[in-house]
């Protein structure tokens, strides 16, 4: 008895690897195959014309004047167009990581507009994720963008992307804990340790180790990138540098974990830290802007079209400005908050002057990308 | 010098019990804290440690007022309740198929049941994630309700099916005698019998399913549950509203277990008219 | 029997199976065959038999390989010591108690897995009293910290897989008969003794289901690394995690992930030829076996 029930349960065994087998070859056969590799074709133009309907737009955390008086409530009440603003982009790679496979089918989840820094864009839209933006549809913002952001080196003609704000990343201290930092170099200090964290985007904390070594990164080869990840890396391991984060290094200035992180300019309304305080390296920052885009599948592009223009009014725009307090690519802004005897207009993190950024470097791409990247994901994973 | 020993020999005897208390304690210090800082004050609404800002009811007051939150909180309820009475209803089938009928394939169907509540979350996301990116489909709340069901069947399958292990069949017996076909015996004296059991496995699969994180950050695509709600804003500032519906949560399931375990004791008193085999305690209990 | 009557049990099962079969079984297969590719996401992923992809995704991590074969089981051990005179004591000491202590080793399920984590990361964070005590009882240096340490993390994997080491052995706890004990005692033992030579080896299967379903799930675990651990605290979860979302590389992230897949069947497999399915499911008493 015990024999034959083996015996049966063995033979049932085969028989449904067998069926397995062929039904694998069966589903591989008849799906998929391609994996990857972006959308071929040409680009689609967003569709222009009266606002209306629901617009859901992603972007990153503090980066909006909420409330009941907010921009968001303000377009609602002008256009009749409703709102669902998600707040759920913490760093480039992170988001572009959780949209991709939906954009390679050309959906966008749902979303009309992203906001993604420049280097993102253009991957998007080199692998055919972006439509293109006619300008024809977009009067108030080309008539309002600042002048040096009308033709950035990755996108020369705006055809697809918009800049939302710009800012700078430096570093926040701590000011009751840390007064004496002022530069990267500082954060290798042995009496910090522990007590510090840096970014994980690969075109700022390394961009900045290499500025502080005297380096500048549009001009570095692929070895100097190396060397300073190299640098980074065996500062992680002694522990020296606390963690990697996005937009974590907020919540350690308000825990107290920390005494200084790399971090970005306009982020002070998310920390509560009243001694917090942003500095500009002495060897300078990297600059950089985010980009408004419209993904393929955009469910409702005549909204976020409308969207763009409204918020590149100066009226519009100066709200935004005055809570987040990052770098509005908007005319006139400044003029505003001067009338209301803001003393943002005099800020050096809003209105950054050329003395200011003298120093300062964009949002480069290192060259041997692939190779790089790896070394700088070996880091960040430990 | 006698008290002292007295003491002692109190402490040594009393020993389990109080570590077992200690022990408790260490597993509520969590959800007392969440508890606790649902009611601090905070100036921009963001948890901080400590309640140097003073107590405030505030944040139970506004617990709903927060768009983003309510929606994905909604989103995990309904993908919560789709998951579990699908899972439930699969489990139970599996489970009375295990332990009354006899058929081939028992082995396999017992390691198929039993891997994938062993195997690392990281995997089953990871693998189902790839099948999803080999066929191009859209990620989002079908493919979550996929995965909830299918990490959920497992483990209602082990909850009913130890439930109907100790089921007594003398009352089915009984119905037999008096003449009931077996589909009316099934729904009148097996159905309410097991209904804890059932209940219990439902329980579970809603929980893991509200509680669920790294499956569903793999295969959610742009959609947003309650956990990956919180993971977001756990990066930059919690608003204290989590915290709010946090403990709401944790009140709802903790009645929710309240009343199953009534429901028990009530089937068992239904029942409680047998002669207990010897030594073994009462057979309806078992763990939720 | 009638040739209906036989077919009941394949129809009960047939859903569930089916379910199983197509998503959980179905994209493993997936998973390997997406790990036989190699490309990147702008050129596209081709199917080229890869295998290399296999070492390499293994060489490339050993350290958080290592780790999390240490994290995972200083946890389980850790959870182990701490849940077994528990399960014991509510097995056997608690009287009316019983299912409200139950209810409390459960109860962290009913808060999401992720705020009971960031409240332990709030507990633990630089500035709370929980840390300037332990300085003072130096088991954390003056200057120390406990986040972003191994030691949080392990912490973390502790508490937050205790159930599932504490529910097997309860259930198995719960079986022993108490008279086997009295027995022993009968004939002289003492209650250490009663206890090594006849509690410990009867609860045995119990201990081991715990064990591994401790053990397991942590060791894929990459929450507790994520949140709790700072830049050396990476296992392999945060690796497969990041090497999918992050930098799809999907091939190695593949790999790795049948890889681990395959480490963990090896394991189950073992126990199961050991012990059989039936002890793993707690099947002694299974009827139609």
């Amino acid at each position: 008895m015990r024999a034959q029930a083996k015996r049966r349960s063995g033979i049932t065994l085969v028989a449904v690897l067998a069926v397995a087998v062929v039904a694998m070859l069966g589903l591989a056969a008849c799906g998929g195959g391609t994996v990857g590799g972006g959308n071929s074709g040409e680009a689609t133009t967003a569709k222009g014309g009266p606002a209306t309907g629901k617009l859901t737009i992603s972007n990153w955390p503090g980066y909006i004047d909420p409330g009941k008086n907010g921009t968001v409530a303000e377009f609602e009440k002008e256009t009749g167009v409703k709102v669902d603003y998600i707040e759920d982009i913490n760093s480039n790679d992170g988001f572009f990581g959780k949209l991709q496979p939906q954009l390679e089918q050309g959906e966008s989840g749902g979303r009309s507009i992203f906001v993604v820094a420049d280097y993102m864009a253009k991957q998007m839209h080199d692998l055919g994720y972006l439509q293109e933006i006619n300008h024809a549809d977009l009067p108030t913002v080309f008539k309002n963008l600042l002048p040096d952001l009308q033709h950035p080196g990755f996108d020369p003609e705006r055809k697809f992307s918009v800049p939302w704000q710009g800012g700078m990343t430096g570093i926040w201290v701590d000011t009751s804990k840390a007064p004496d930092i002022h530069s990267v170099n500082d954060l290798f200090d042995p009496k910090y340790k522990g007590k510090v964290t840096m970014l994980d985007e690969l075109r700022e904390t390394p961009a900045l180790v290499m500025l502080a070594e005297g380096v500048d990164p549009a001009k570095a080869s692929a070895d100097q990138w190396l060397h300073a990840i190299e640098k980074l890396g065996n500062a992680a391991e002694s522990g020296q540098i606390r963690r990697f984060t996005g937009n974590e290094y907020t919540e350690d200035l308000t825990a107290g974990n920390i005494v200084a992180a790399i971090g970005w300019s306009g982020d002070a309304s998310l920390i509560e830290n009243p001694n917090a305080e942003w500095r500009m390296p002495t060897e300078g920052c990297t600059r950089w802007s985010e980009n408004m885009v419209i993904p393929v599948g955009a469910p409702n592009t005549a909204a976020a079209l409308a969207w763009m223009n409204f918020v590149y009014r100066p009226d519009v725009a100066v709200d935004i400005t005055e809570y987040v307090e990052y770098i509005s690519p908007v005319n006139g802004v400044k003029g505003l908050l001067q009338e209301r005897g803001s003393e943002l207009a005099e800020s050096d993190i809003v209105f950054p002057t050329e003395e200011f950024t003298r120093n300062c470097t964009g949002q480069i791409t290192p060259p041997e990308l692939e190779r790089v990247n790896e070394a700088w994901q070996e880091v960040l994973t430990g | 010098m006698a008290s002292l020993s007295r003491a002692w020999a109190w402490l040594r005897r009393n020993a389990l019990p109080i570590y077992a208390g200690l022990a408790v304690a260490y597993l509520l210090i969590p959800i007392v804290v969440i508890a606790v800082f649902s009611f601090g004050a905070t100036p921009k609404g963001k948890l901080t440690f400590g309640l140097d800002h003073g107590f405030t009811t505030e944040y139970w007051r506004s617990a709903f007022s927060r768009p983003d939150l309510n929606e994905a909180l909604f989103t995990s309820l309904r993908l919560a309740v789709l998951a579990t009475a699908i899972s439930t209803v699969i489990g139970t089938l599996m489970a009375i198929a295990l332990v009354r009928h006899k058929f081939h394939g028992r082995q396999l169907t017992n390691l198929l049941i039993v891997i994938p509540m062993a195997t690392p979350e990281v995997v089953i996301g990871a693998s189902l994630l790839s099948m999803f990116i080999y066929y191009t489909l859209a990620l989002g709340f079908t493919t979550l309700l996929i995965a909830h069901v299918m990490f959920s069947i497992s483990f209602v399958v082990v909850v009913v099916r130890s439930r109907l292990i100790g089921f007594d069949r003398h009352l089915e017996e009984a119905a037999a005698d008096l003449g009931a076909t077996p589909l009316a015996t099934f729904r009148t004296v097996t159905l309410p019998l097991l209904a804890p059991g059932i209940l219990a496995a439902a329980l579970l699969a809603f929980s893991l399913s509200i509680d669920d994180f790294v499956i569903s950050n793999f295969n959610s695509g742009t959609t947003v549950t309650f956990p990956l709600y919180v993971y977001g804003v756990s990066l930059r500032g919690v608003p204290v509203q989590v915290n709010v519906l946090a403990t709401m949560l944790f009140l709802l399931l903790t009645i929710a277990v309240m009343l199953v375990l009534w429901q028990q004791r009530r089937a068992e008193r239904m029942t409680a008219v047998r002669p207990q085999p010897a030594g073994r305690p009462a057979l309806a209990g078992g763990s939720a | 029997m009638s040739l209906r009557q036989r077919l009941v049990p394949y129809w009960l099962l047939a859903p569930g199976l089916l379910w199983l079969v197509v998503f959980f079984v179905v994209p493993m297969y997936f998973m390997g065959e997406l790990a036989l590719r190699s490309g990147s996401l702008t050129s596209g992923y081709t199917f080229d038999w890869a295998w290399s992809n296999f070492p390499h995704s293994l060489s490339g991590h050993t350290e958080q390989i290592g780790r999390s074969f240490y994290y995972a089981g200083t946890a389980t051990l850790l959870a182990l010591l701490i849940g077994y005179p528990l399960a014991y004591a509510i097995a056997f000491r608690a009287g009316r108690f019983k299912a409200l202590l139950l209810f409390a080793v459960i109860a962290p399920f009913f808060t999401t897995y992720l705020i009971r984590t960031i409240a332990w990361k709030t507990i633990l964070s630089d500035s709370s009293p929980v840390v300037s005590v332990l300085q003072t009882l130096s088991l954390v240096p003056a200057d120390g910290r406990v986040l972003a340490t191994s030691g949080a993390v392990i912490a973390g994997l502790t508490y937050n897989f205790l159930p599932f080491m504490i529910l097997p052995l309860y259930a198995n706890l719960e079986r022993l008969d108490l008279r086997l004990i009295e027995a022993a005692k009968d004939l002289y033992s003492s209650s250490r003794q009663a206890f090594l030579k006849v509690t410990l080896p009867l609860t045995m299967p119990g201990i081991v289901a715990g064990v591994l379903l401790t053990f397991i799930p942590a060791f894929g675990d990459y929450v507790n690394a994520q949140i709790l651990g700072g830049t050396s605290q990476a296992m392999v979860g945060n690796v497969i995690q990041s090497l999918y979302l992050n930098q799809r590389n999907y091939p190695e992230a593949a790999a790795l992930s049948f890889l681990m897949m395959a480490l963990i069947l090896a394991i189950v497999v073992a126990y199961i030829r050991l012990a059989g399915t039936g002890a793993f499911m707690g099947d002694e008493d299974e009827e139609a076996a």
